[in-house]
């Protein structure tokens, strides 16, 4: 049984805050996580977000701020994003259904936290910034210390994620996004990585971004891999090489679990194609 | 525990409609069990099957997943909508009939607002935007290969002016 007290869906920014501020409220974006929360039974007061203006995408610069409310569908076919951000537009474009699409936003699937949210691996390839509000101010903080583990992250009472800040990739890099699952359509992720590669004139790694979602505790990074791989000549014995220290990283980081002898020959392969599959946009010039 | 109704205006299949609306209601408990329109099928109830798809201002939507609050402002289209009037069928759902595609029956409403919401956005779509369009859809019935035929000759032979009135 669904239980909502009250519905709100005010117009302004600021009421909304102000309304937050109550710490009653819980905030509502596309519904697609939350509904399947409310039919917990326990008895919620919903802020819907939707009219305040956070559906829009900024082009500044070297940077792209999204609003939080932008849903999946959006993302996935806006041409800026498609050039600059193509992680992410790829991410995006494999959330759920059309019907997921079309409703859920990146602002929910960043919240929402859970270990295979398709965005979060892609926007820390771009080192996303979160906008947080609320009626006290307004604060920034990376992406990458907003997720604290499965389902919590550092939003505070009576915050709300404003949008999201985004530096564009280099032109010319090569990237994969990939994301494991049982079936093609309608996927929930076991397993995403995300890479990005630029390579310098003299054919050596320029630089070179990787993420893992369903890894370590939480979706982040890899800098000691991406350090290692920078100045070197790339080959397949080169990203094998990377793969099985991020695969010795995992087993350091998250424990000797029930799913370690399946998941550490998965990420050896997964890594080792994705650093592949980046490289090759790049030689065969299908960058976009 | 006290709920008040959220008073909402919307538009259903192109008709203007006010109504009071709980707040715990999602968007297919309203039209089933407020409005009794129960062409809009309850399926898994999760975002998964895609029976209660919806044109939701254009798009298709899950109603199982949209509280009914939220409709407000928004243009509805249901299965109810889709034939014009009187006992003719709207081509899409002619299309489903000539090439077999309506097996039990249940994920018919869904395939047909899937179909409706894929070509109001692309009239001529590649075997694989088809796909993508209706993976939201399951048949349990496994109908799938005479549901993408139907699809296909919906595309083919359908009339623009068929679609016009979801735009709205
Ligand atoms: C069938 C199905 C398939 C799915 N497949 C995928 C998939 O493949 N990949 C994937 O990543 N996800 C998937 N999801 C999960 C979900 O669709 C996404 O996480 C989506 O992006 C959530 O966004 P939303 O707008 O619907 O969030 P909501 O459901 O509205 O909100 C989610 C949570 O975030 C909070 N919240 C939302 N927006 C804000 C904000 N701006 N500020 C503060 N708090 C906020 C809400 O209070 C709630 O706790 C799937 C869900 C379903 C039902």
């Amino acid at each position: 049984m669904i239980s909502v007290l009250e519905y709100l869906r005010p117009e302004k920014l600021d009421d909304a805050l102000h309304i937050m501020g109550g710490g009653e409220h819980t905030p509502a974006a596309g519904g697609t996580d939350l509904v399947l929360q409310l039919r917990d039974g326990r008895p919620r007061k919903i802020l819907d977000l939707e009219r305040l203006g956070l559906d829009f995408i900024r082009n500044a610069g070297d940077i792209i701020e999204i609003g939080s409310l932008v849903t999946h569908a959006a993302i996935a076919s806006n041409p800026l994003i498609a050039k600059s951000l193509p992680v992410l537009s790829r991410a995006s474009s494999l959330v759920g259904s059309l019907q997921i699409r079309n409703r859920g936003t990146v602002g929910g699937n960043i919240v929402n936290a859970s270990p295979c949210a398709d965005t979060v691996p892609a926007l820390l390839l771009y080192d996303a910034e979160l906008v947080l509000k609320s009626s006290g101010g307004t604060r920034t903080v990376p992406l990458s210390q907003f997720v604290l583990g499965p389902y919590r992250t550092s939003l505070g009472p009576g915050e709300i994620l404003h949008s999201i800040i985004c530096r564009k990739a280099e032109v010319s890099t090569g990237w994969s996004y990939i994301k494991l699952g049982r079936r093609q359509a309608v996927n929930i992720s076991r397993m995403t990585l995300a890479t990005s590669i630029f390579m310098n004139g003299d054919g050596k790694i320029g630089s070179v971004r990787i993420s893992a979602g369903s890894v370590f505790p939480t979706p982040s990074r890899i800098p000691r891999i991406e350090r290692m791989l920078v100045g070197r000549t790339p080959s397949q014995e080169l990203y094998r090489q990377a793969a099985n220290i991020a695969a010795d990283m995992m087993i350091k980081e998250s424990g000797h679990r029930w799913s370690t002898p399946y998941k550490k020959p998965v990420l050896i392969n997964l890594l080792t194609r994705a650093l592949t599959e980046a490289q090759s946009k790049l030689i065969a010039g299908m960058v976009s | 525990m006290v709920t008040t109704d959220v008073a909402v205006k919307f538009t259903l299949n192109g008709i203007p409609m006010e109504r009071d609306v709980p707040p715990n209601w999602t968007l297919l408990r309203f039209l089933r069990d407020g409005l009794g329109f129960t062409g809009t099928k309850c399926g898994c109830e999760i975002g998964e099957c895609g029976a209660c798809t919806v044109i939701f201002n254009g798009e298709a939507v899950n109603a199982c997943l949209v509280l009914a609050p939220q409709i407000d402002g928004a243009s509805i289209w249901t299965i109810e909508g889709v034939a014009s009037s009187g006992r003719k069928l709207h081509p899409i759902q002619q299309a489903f009939v000539e090439c077999d595609a309506v097996h039990c029956g249940f994920c018919s409403p869904g395939m047909v607002m899937s179909t409706v919401a894929l070509l109001l956005h692309n009239r001529i779509p590649s075997n694989a935007v088809l796909k993508e369009s209706l993976a939201g859809n399951l048949c349990r019935c496994t109908g799938y290969l005479q549901i993408i035929e139907a699809v296909r000759k919906a595309a083919e032979s359908m009339d623009d002016m068929h679609l016009e009135k979801f735009r709205r």
